[in-house]
């Protein structure tokens, strides 16, 4: 038995999970040619010439998606518990987590009307 | 010893590894994209941790808002300024050696106090798996509504307060030039995101 109740699937799931990048690799090894010269050598990117190295400094534009997503995240948060206990709370709860909702939509609406969202 | 306890030991004792291991490598690599990558990895470890003392929601929020999120966050504000600047040793290294294990050893004083003084034995049986995330909604809902609606003010805070840094406010001008910068976001600038207020 393992050890935490109901978690059996999980730990089914994790083994597979792990065990997808071993058989991707050890399959590769197997099939693949064994020729390791010329553009075996190269970065995999999509099938494209690799252009430059990998570290580059990122666009600023990514860390302004970065930063309303963390936002976004914590409101994810917050509102599982409510989903999973719905059917116990009834309607008062309803309303406690629209209010929730109302005050989070002010914060999309300025995140919007700033231009936040926009990716040019 | 049962099978099932000796399983959780070896699951505690491997999560424990990972979680130490990776945050020393945090402390102590140079490189601080290398750093970041393990800081998330430390996530890991720690949400497994949650989930091996039953609290699945809290591991589910770590991997959700920590792994997903902040250390996404990090590693951008990290590769934004990604200048392969050679490091300078630091003057009165000693001294500020001496000073962070001072403070280090504080906060291990208080944990360790922490630690000592909780009185560990639960009221009842803990709640496990869905019934646990649904008890936290029931008592999100009750006892702790005002905590819960002020998180959104809170978060509403934090959305506004993010914006604005990153934007160039109005007082701010234009370092090269010195004209008034236009409301554009700062992705628009060539100044860095923290930058010169005006006088």
């Amino acid at each position: 038995m393992f050890a935490l109740p109901g978690y059996d699937a999980f730990l089914g799931f994790l083994l597979i999970a792990a065990a997808v990048p071993v058989l991707a690799l050890v399959t590769n090894k197997l099939v693949a040619p064994k020729s390791r010269a010329g553009e075996r050598q190269l970065t995999y990117e999509s099938g494209m010439e690799p252009i430059g190295g990998a570290w580059i400094q990122f666009n600023i534009r990514y860390y302004m998606f970065a930063l309303v997503f963390v936002i976004f995240d914590v409101e994810t948060v917050f509102l599982y518990p409510w989903a999973v206990a719905f059917n116990r709370l009834g309607l008062l709860a309803f309303i406690e987590a629209l209010i929730f909702i109302a005050i989070l939509l002010v914060a999309l609406a300025y995140a919007w009307r700033k231009g936040a969202l926009e990716w040019s | 010893m049962t099978i099932a306890t000796t399983t959780e030991l070896i699951c505690f004792l491997v999560l424990s590894a990972v979680v130490v291991i990776g945050a020393l490598g945090v402390v102590l690599l140079s490189n601080i994209v290398y750093s970041a990558f393990l800081l998330g990895g430390v996530f890991t470890a720690v949400a497994g941790l949650y989930l091996l003392l039953n609290a699945s929601f809290v591991a589910m929020a770590q991997i959700l808002v920590y792994v997903g999120a902040i250390n996404v966050l990090i590693l951008f504000a990290i590769m934004l300024v990604n200048k392969r600047e050679d490091l300078k040793a630091i003057a009165n290294l000693t001294t500020r050696r001496a000073v962070s294990a001072g403070v280090c050893a504080g906060l291990l004083a208080l944990l360790v106090r922490v630690v000592v003084t909780t009185p560990w034995s639960l009221p009842g049986p803990p709640a496990v798996g869905e019934e646990a995330t649904a008890r936290i909604g029931e008592h999100l809902f009750t006892d702790y509504l005002l905590p819960f609606e002020v998180a959104s003010v809170l978060l509403l805070m934090a959305m506004i307060g993010a914006i604005v840094l990153a934007r160039r406010d109005v007082l701010a001008t234009d370092v090269v030039t010195g004209e008034v910068a236009d409301q554009g976001l700062i992705e628009k600038a060539r100044t860095p995101l923290l930058m010169n207020r005006a006088e």
